[in-house]
C-alpha cells in the first residue's frame, strides 16, 4: 500500500511535468503565431485535408496538435477553443473519434518501428494504413451518429 | 471587453506570449485535474490484479491477429497504462516483425484509456463510450491488417 502510494506520488509528479513542459509551449506558440500568415497557411492546407472527414476549418488547429502531439494535448486545445468560441458539438465529436484513432502519429509511431528492422511495409501499416483507418471510422461513426440524432428528433 | 490595440509588434508580442502563457497555465490545470485521478485508478487497476485477469480473458481473441495468448499481456498493459509499458511487456514476446505491426496497430489505437477517456470527458464526450470504441475499432484494424498481409 505504502509503495502504491510513492507509485502515486512519484508517477503524478513526473506526468504532470511532462504535461507542463509539452502543453505551456504548445499554448504559447499557437497564441503568438495564430495570426501570422505562415501559420494560417499550414492550418487551411490541413483544412483542406481534414474537411473529407467533416472538419472545418475552425476544427484544423486542435485537430494538428493532437495529430502530432497526442490525444491529451489536443483535447487541452479543444477545450480551450469550446471555452472562447462555442465548438459545435458535432464538430467535437468527429475531433474526438478521428484523433482517437490517430494521434501523436510521430512519437508512438516511432516507439513501435524501434522495436523492428525498419521496412517501408511497417511504415506503412503503421502510419499511412492506421490513418486510412481512421478516416474510414470517422465517416462511419459520423454516419450513425447522423442517423441515430435525426432519428430521435423525429 | 476589447483589449486596446497593441500599437508595436513587441507590444502585441508581449500580449500574445501573455495570453499564451494564461492559455497554458488554464488547460495545464484543465488536464492535471482530471489526468492525476485517472493514472491514480489506473494503479489501482494493476494493483489488484485486473490487468492480469484481462488478460487471460483476451487470450483467445489473439488468433484472431495471428498472435500467441501471451500477446494479450502488452495489449491490456498498452489498454490500462500506455505505450511504453506495453513496449516494455512485448520485448519478453519474441514476436515476428509482422506480428509486432500487428499488435503495434491494435496498441497505438487503444492505449491510456482511462486518463485520454478521462481529458475526452472533459471535452464533453462519454469517456467508456471512446475506450470501448478504441479497443473495438483497435482490434478490428489489427485483424484486418493481419488478413491483407496474409493476401499479399
Amino acid at each position: 500500500m505504502g509503495q502504491l502510494l510513492h507509485t502515486f506520488l512519484t508517477g503524478s509528479f513526473s506526468l504532470l511535468l511532462r504535461v507542463f513542459l509539452i502543453v505551456i509551449p504548445i499554448m504559447v506558440v499557437l497564441e503568438v503565431f495564430e495570426g501570422t500568415p505562415a501559420f494560417r497557411r499550414v492550418v487551411r492546407a490541413w483544412a483542406v485535408v481534414v474537411r473529407h472527414v467533416g472538419l472545418n476549418e475552425r476544427s484544423a488547429a486542435p485537430t494538428l496538435v493532437g495529430f502530432l502531439f497526442g490525444l491529451a494535448y489536443g483535447g487541452g486545445v479543444i477545450v480551450r477553443d469550446i471555452r472562447r468560441h462555442d465548438l459545435p458539438r458535432r464538430q467535437v465529436f468527429i475531433m474526438s473519434v478521428f484523433l482517437s484513432m490517430v494521434h501523436a502519429v510521430v512519437e508512438d509511431s516511432l516507439v513501435f518501428l524501434a522495436l523492428i528492422p525498419f521496412s517501408l511495409m511497417a511504415l506503412f501499416w503503421i502510419v499511412v494504413y492506421r490513418i486510412a483507418w481512421a478516416a474510414l471510422v470517422t465517416l462511419a461513426l459520423t454516419a450513425l451518429a447522423g442517423f441515430l440524432v435525426r432519428r430521435a428528433r423525429r | 471587453m476589447h483589449e486596446p490595440p497593441a500599437t508595436s509588434p513587441t507590444e502585441r508580442l508581449l500580449r500574445d506570449l501573455r495570453t499564451g502563457l494564461r492559455a497554458g497555465l488554464v488547460t495545464f490545470w484543465e488536464l492535471a485535474r482530471v489526468m492525476v485521478p485517472a493514472y491514480g485508478i489506473t494503479l489501482v487497476l494493476q494493483y489488484v490484479g485486473a490487468i492480469a485477469w484481462l488478460a487471460r480473458a483476451a487470450r483467445p481473441l489473439m488468433s484472431l491477429l495471428g498472435l500467441p495468448g501471451d500477446a494479450a499481456l502488452p495489449l491490456v498493459v498498452g489498454y490500462v497504462l500506455n505505450i511504453y509499458a506495453a513496449v516494455g511487456s512485448m520485448k519478453a514476446l519474441h514476436l515476428a516483425p509482422q506480428q509486432i505491426v500487428v499488435l503495434a496497430l491494435a496498441i497505438l489505437i487503444g492505449h491510456n484509456l482511462i486518463v485520454e477517456g478521462a481529458v475526452l470527458q472533459r471535452a464533453g464526450m462519454n469517456a467508456f463510450a471512446f475506450g470501448a470504441l478504441r479497443v473495438i475499432a483497435g482490434l478490428a484494424a489489427a485483424a484486418l491488417a493481419h488478413l491483407l498481409m496474409g493476401l499479399f
